[in-house]
């Protein structure tokens, strides 16, 4: 009997110190390897065609279906790092009253309503956060020509998008053509804006003149 | 499938049965640390680190001085963290991310043991086992994962050496190996085997 009570001691002890020796993956990652970055683009357009761009000037704050607009210490340097990596990629920054072939949207979702929604579901409610007016184009909806239904925002997150501006009025829509996504620890920082958005750039090659 | 599987280790369990004594004998208690080497499809699709984080344990009745059958139980602990690298999600969806596999996997399996030299000091013996293999997956893109759980089939192939504390003693030291099969379709991967070294205690209960 004491052998059996000994060697359920023993079984509890050894089995509780194991399962507390489980490695977790989150716990053992940095800041910088948290963070994830997810890019998606119309693949039937050749970006070569679109020179120009213009910015908004402000970032679309996205909390539970409402928006709202700010320019924190952190939006600008977003806003500064998408100027410098697009002037990079070879196209030219021109005011918004400049036809510009594509307008950049900077979006900072904090959280959604039911805790998580697909991406598809924040496209739908596009024309809440940048009303389609913003750009010019008053009377035209926003569309995405390519699938995106494969990730989920959950809370916390930095977007970008290259709308076609363009061919808004051939096509009668705002076509998004470009989107970036920004996810992780510590991501709403201004010192570490313009590496979040190089990371977006850089495995978007397919963006370069 | 399943049946077969099944068939396979009632076949093996009676196969041992049938040459053992009815003579009555005593129940052990083994403790083992476990250190796996992953292999094959493990190795090559998921984890290829070695897991020092682990255990296996059973509790075996003595049919005769050769034979002896029982439960094993057990638990391991595996993980890899690979560095940054785009992912291509789909045909225009690209990831860029540090991925972390972590998988757990908990065994528990009947178990026969057959020493070969039972009037030995040192008494080598070989084992089979085989059963059910409790899976827990979890798969992290940065800090943001999926996880999943389910039941496998396990079967193990073993040997090793129990050194009695005393000439008289039914405990003792055990080391042993193992190979253990353990398939995994899941996902496209196909296995979650391993090799494992133990090195633990014997206790003879009565």
């Amino acid at each position: 009997m004491k052998r059996l009570v000994l060697m359920l001691i023993g079984l509890a002890g050894f089995s509780t110190v194991y399962m507390s020796c489980t490695k977790d993956p989150v716990s053992n990652l940095s800041d910088d390897e948290s963070r994830i970055y997810i890019t998606d683009h119309d693949s039937t357009l050749n970006f070569s065609n679109y020179k120009t761009y213009s910015i908004s000037d402000s970032v679309a704050v996205i909390d539970n279906q409402n928006s709202t607009r700010e320019l924190t210490a952190s939006d600008q340097a977003y806003i500064d790092a998408v100027k410098k990596y697009m002037n990079q990629a070879g196209y030219q920054l021109v005011s918004k009253d400049a036809s510009p072939d594509l307008g950049v949207d900077v979006n900072h979702i904090i959280s959604t309503s039911t805790g998580v929604i697909s991406y598809g579901d924040y496209w739908g409610d596009y024309g809440g956060y940048w009303d389609p007016y913003y750009w010019g184009y008053p009377d035209y909806g926003y569309y995405i020509p390519y699938a995106y239904s494969v990730y989920q925002i959950k809370e916390g997150a930095m977007s970008i998008d290259l709308l076609d501006l363009k061919n808004a009025s051939h096509n009668d829509k705002i076509n998004v053509v470009w989107t970036g996504l920004i996810r992780g620890s510590g991501i709403f920082d201004a010192s570490v804006a313009d590496a979040q958005v190089k990371a977006l750039f850089d495995q978007s090659s397919y963006l370069k003149h | 499938m399943k049946k077969i599987k099944l068939l396979a280790v009632m076949c093996v369990f009676m196969c041992f049965a049938l040459s053992a004594n009815a003579q009555q004998g005593s129940l052990k208690f083994g403790l083992n640390y476990n250190y796996s080497f992953p292999i094959s499809g493990f190795k090559n699709d998921l984890i290829s680190n070695n897991s020092p984080r682990g255990f296996m344990g059973e509790l075996m009745y003595s049919f005769n001085d050769k034979l002896a059958g029982g439960l094993l139980f057990g638990f391991q602990d595996y993980y890899q963290k690979y560095p940054r690298a785009i992912y291509h999600l789909s045909k225009t969806q690209d990831i860029s991310a540090v991925l972390s596999n972590s998988v757990q996997t908990t065994p528990v399996l009947l178990k026969a043991k057959y020493f070969l030299t039972p009037s030995s000091f040192i008494k080598p013996y070989v084992s089979l086992a085989a059963g059910a293999n409790l899976i827990d997956f979890k798969q992290y893109f940065g800090e943001f994962g999926n996880s999943s759980t389910s039941v496998g089939f396990r079967a193990q192939g073993g040997l090793g050496l129990l050194i009695p504390f005393k000439k008289t003693s039914g405990s003792g030291i055990n080391i042993g190996a193992s190979y253990d099969y353990a398939p995994y379709k899941k996902n496209g991967y196909k296995d979650l085997n391993s090799v494992n070294l133990q090195a633990g205690v014997v206790i003879e209960l009565r």
